[in-house]
């Protein structure tokens, strides 16, 4: 049997980005498909294709500068095939030699034995030219490799920090736990640190703790049992803002896949919860959620396969104390966990999340108590999805208001306070807390 | 130690079924160390005594990372085998080509080792996949026997084209 049938991670990046760029899928199902890979080879096809996700047109740039006419449209595969190369030789990872043997016989494996001098080719006058090469890039905005509408509406959100943001877009980020705080943490951090990982704890939110090196989480000890959840600090300030005790009754109104509503019934285990989400499917993994985490002995949890903007087909007329509307949004807060948002995302799809994120607010405030919370949330840097968003609600309404909140993290708006990606360490988050006037 | 000529399909003597080995001597511990050094010249994984036009029941394979632990099965048997996986195969045989083929998922195999002495073993993973791959060399099978007829003949398609453009200079350079 020949070796090369078993170092099959560029063709499987490959097909993960066939299935992204050509499908609409997104990275994480995407992976679906490398099950059957050897585990080291599906380390390095996700590696390489979510680098080339990440980087996507500034390898394009490269690769149209390299090549001197374009490949034919039939001749995708061989184009991604160069730039899953050039970003092996420009962001490293494996030795140039390997990168550029490998990928060349990537294509005598995919039945064009016609490209292989081609790519070998390019891949070489790249690497001989490296310097020059970037050193154009970096005058062009290519290298942010963003899509001009969101690299637009970025400079007009945020004039002084959109470089920032986009640079820390296109870091991978780190892997953070949220530390189930019904167990002994000190023992959680120590069995996490027998295993050899180090285990550092954020500046800002106790039970957020930075995992390195970076691991799939069912691999980590004490995962099954329930001792952590995998969340980003910026999402673990949710419960808190909510201020939940035992008998509030409280509502989620998009829960799936649940990290939230978990934080939740930790803190406050005898609240009355009623979670919402429109999937039954991402239901289930609310229900696996809870369950994972020893949270069944909580007996007033109610979970509806339903639409939160309908309050007619499901609320039972009784308010809310607590609403927790983590409402869908442009995503663009987490593009550096997952970068094919930046080319999946159309305006059109934004423009559409801004009136469902209204709607939502305008439905589900009725169902607020006088004297209650809505924490609205989203996990976008756009103004139009947020503090914008918050003002107009406020415009709208005149038993609302906005509550300042003073804190350490992300920095304060007109309404509301944004994390943008990077700041402490985190993903893009806003927070509004509105309070019913009594 | 010499480096043996692999047999390339469509060669014909690759759809021999080999005999068992009945002696157990130095020449055959010979063929053994050619074997392996032919594998390993060849950035194969498993090589059958077919693969190069000797008849015997008897192959070698290595699917360690590092490639440095050669194991030897010499009159090997399948006598049991649970699941069924479907992995990526390619062929010292049939260069250049790749395909998807269902095999056992787990094996257990009796076979003699290089001094004849008999042994069992349970294998899983590419190990089990690549003895499956090899022990059909044995039987005269090649993996792209398994294919659908169509797909077949467009491997066979392939593989001329690939030999025919092989003395040629490539297309599509740049420079």
């Amino acid at each position: 049997m020949s070796k090369s049938s078993v170092n099959s991670a560029r063709l499987a990046a490959l097909s993960m980005l066939e299935a992204v760029l050509d499908k609409g899928t997104n990275l994480g199902d995407a992976e679906g498909g490398l099950l059957h890979a050897d585990p080291r080879d599906q380390a390095q096809a996700r590696h390489l294709a979510y680098g080339v996700t990440r980087w996507l047109t500034a390898l394009d740039w490269l690769a149209a500068k390299l090549l001197q006419k374009p490949l034919k449209r039939r001749d995708q595969d061989i184009h991604r095939l160069i730039l899953l190369g050039l970003f092996e030789l420009w962001k490293g990872g494996s030795s140039p030699h390997a990168a550029i043997n490998e990928t060349t016989e990537s294509a005598r494996k995919l039945g064009k034995p016609w490209a292989v001098a081609l790519i070998n080719a390019i891949l070489r006058r790249f690497q001989r030219e490296q310097e020059a090469w970037l050193k154009e890039l970096d005058s062009k905005e290519e290298r942010f490799a963003h899509p001009d509408w969101l690299l637009r509406q970025l400079k007009a959100d945020w004039p002084d920090d959109w470089m920032e943001i986009m640079k820390a877009n296109n870091h991978a980020a780190p892997l953070w736990l949220r530390l189930n705080q019904n167990h002994a943490i000190s023992g959680t951090i120590v069995a996490l640190e027998k295993e050899g990982f180090s285990v550092a704890r954020h500046p800002l939110v106790s039970g957020a703790v930075k995992i390195s090196p970076a691991a799939a989480v069912n691999a980590l000890p004490g995962f099954g049992q329930g001792l952590f959840s995998v969340q980003d600090p910026a999402a673990q300030l949710a419960a808190e803002l909510l201020e939940v005790s035992d008998n509030l009754r409280v509502l989620d109104a998009c829960a799936a896949p649940g990290g939230k509503t978990c934080h939740i019934l930790e803190c406050a285990p005898g609240a009355a919860l009623t979670a919402l989400d429109r999937s039954t499917e991402r239901l289930a993994l609310i229900d696996e959620n809870i369950k994972r985490q020893g949270l069944v002995d909580c007996s007033h949890i109610k979970l509806l396969a339903a639409d939160a903007s309908k309050p007619d087909s499901w609320w039972d007329g009784s308010p809310y104390d607590r609403i927790l509307l983590d409402a869908p949004c442009s995503a663009t807060g987490v593009i550096r966990r997952h970068p094919e948002i930046k080319w999946l995302r159309s305006p059109q799809q934004v423009r559409n999340a801004i009136n469902m994120q209204s709607r939502l607010l305008d439905r589900l405030w009725p169902l607020l108590k006088p004297g209650g919370i809505l924490l609205y949330a989203t996990c976008s840097v756009l103004k139009d999805e947020n503090s914008r968003q918050i003002r107009q609600f406020i415009e709208r309404r005149t038993d609302g208001k906005p509550i300042d909140l003073a804190a350490e993290w992300g920095r304060e708006l007109e309404f509301g306070r944004q994390i943008l990606p990077g700041d402490q360490e985190m993903d893009g988050f806003y927070y509004a807390v509105l309070h019913k006037h009594a | 130690m010499a480096k043996l000529e692999i047999l390339e399909t469509p060669d014909a003597r690759l759809k021999t079924v080999a005999k068992p080995v009945e002696i157990f001597d130095d020449e055959l511990s010979r063929l053994v160390e050619d074997m392996i050094e032919t594998m390993y010249e060849a950035q194969g994984i498993g090589l059958a005594a077919t693969q190069v036009n000797v008849h015997k029941r008897l192959l070698v394979l290595d699917v360690s990372d590092n490639q440095d632990t050669p194991r030897v099965y010499i009159n090997p048997e399948i006598i049991g085998s649970e699941g069924s996986e479907t992995c990526e195969e390619g062929c010292l045989s049939v260069p250049g080509i790749y395909a998807e083929v269902s095999r056992a998922e787990k094996v257990r195999v009796a076979a003699r080792d290089r001094d004849g002495n008999p042994f069992e073993e349970d294998l899983d993973g590419m190990h089990a996949v690549c003895l499956q791959h090899e022990i059909d060399h044995l039987n005269g099978k090649l993996f792209i026997d398994y294919l659908s007829p169509l797909k077949r003949r467009m491997v066979i398609k392939k593989l001329e084209k690939q030999r025919k453009i092989a003395g040629e200079k490539p297309a599509g350079t740049v420079f």
